[in-house]
C-alpha cells in the first residue's frame, strides 16, 4: 500500500477512535450481514465451575506467528491460536485500522489474560480453555465466506474438543 | 466479530461479546452483548487500569449466567476516564 493511502488510513483510525458518532454514522450506512433470528445456548453450570475461552478480533498473535495480511483491503480471514499460558511478552498484534498503541503496552486492553487468570485464582470461574483464538476484524467482500465457512465453524469445534463452557468476545 | 459469535452458539457453547459499536450489533444480533462507548483499540478500558479491565470482564463474564433474553446488549453505561473504578 502506497504512504498516501497509508497516512488516509492512519488519519481516518484516529478519527474514528476519537469521533464516536462517525463510527456509528458510518455502521448506520454500511451493509453488514445481518442476522437472522439469535442463536442460544444458556451457560449449563455456574461459572465457578465452568470453563471459559476468548476469542478476540483484535489481531493478536504469537510474534513467531505468521501475521495478518495488511495488505488486502478485504482484511485476513485466518485464525490464530495460541496456548492461554502464553508468556505476554511473546505476544503481538498485527492491525492497522485500529490504534493499539494502549494494547501493544498492556494487552489486556483487548485481551484481558491477567485478568481472567486472576478470576480463576479467586474461584470467580472454573478454569480458562488452553488455548486463546484470534481473528483480525475488519473482514469483508469475499473473505466474510471463507470466515464464516471455514474459519469460524473452527474455532467453534476446537473450543468443543477443548471443553470450552463458556466464551467471552472482545474486539479491536 | 458478532458472526464468529453466532458461530460459535449455533455450536451450543454460550457467548457474550464486548462491542464498541451498538449501531453494529444490533445489525448483526450475536446472542449477548456488553456495550461500552469507549474508543477502538479500548474494549476492556484503558491500559493497566486493573479494576476497569476487571470489572468489565466481570460484567460479562456475569452476563453468561444473567441474561435470558437472546440478543440482549448489557449497557453498564462506564463513561470514558471519567468512571471511578473503586
Amino acid at each position: 500500500m502506497g504512504k498516501i493511502q497509508d497516512l488516509k488510513n492512519a488519519i481516518l483510525v484516529q478519527l474514528f477512535k476519537h469521533l464516536p458518532w462517525l463510527a456509528e454514522r458510518w455502521a448506520r450506512g454500511h451493509q453488514f450481514v445481518e442476522g437472522k433470528g439469535i442463536p442460544w445456548a444458556p451457560l449449563g453450570k455456574p461459572l465457578r465451575e465452568s470453563c471459559i475461552a476468548m476469542v478476540t478480533t483484535a489481531g493478536v498473535h504469537l510474534k513467531s506467528q505468521p501475521p495478518f495480511n495488511m495488505e488486502d483491503p478485504d482484511g485476513d480471514p485466518t485464525l490464530r491460536a495460541f496456548p492461554a499460558d502464553a508468556d505476554k511478552d511473546d505476544l503481538t498484534i498485527t492491525h492497522k485500522y485500529y490504534d493499539h498503541s494502549a494494547a501493544d503496552r498492556d494487552i489486556n486492553v483487548v485481551l484481558p489474560i491477567d485478568r481472567l487468570r486472576e478470576l480463576t485464582e479467586e474461584g470467580f470461574i472454573g478454569r480458562i480453555a488452553p488455548t486463546l483464538y484470534s481473528f483480525m476484524g475488519h473482514i469483508d467482500g469475499p473473505h466474510l465466506k471463507t470466515l464464516m465457512e471455514e474459519t469460524a465453524p473452527e474455532v467453534a469445534e476446537r473450543l468443543l474438543r477443548e471443553g470450552a463452557e463458556a466464551v467471552v468476545l472482545t474486539p479491536a | 466479530m458478532g458472526l464468529i459469535q453466532r458461530v460459535i452458539e449455533q455450536r451450543k457453547i454460550p457467548t457474550i461479546g464486548i462491542t464498541l459499536q451498538k449501531e453494529v450489533t444490533m445489525k448483526v444480533k450475536p446472542p449477548r452483548a456488553l456495550f461500552l462507548r469507549y474508543p477502538f483499540g479500548h474494549p476492556l478500558g484503558e491500559a493497566f487500569h486493573v479494576r476497569q479491565q476487571r470489572t468489565i470482564l466481570i460484567d460479562a463474564l456475569t452476563g453468561l449466567e444473567t441474561i435470558r433474553e437472546p440478543g440482549t446488549i448489557l449497557t453498564p453505561g462506564y463513561v470514558w476516564r471519567r468512571h471511578a473504578f473503586d
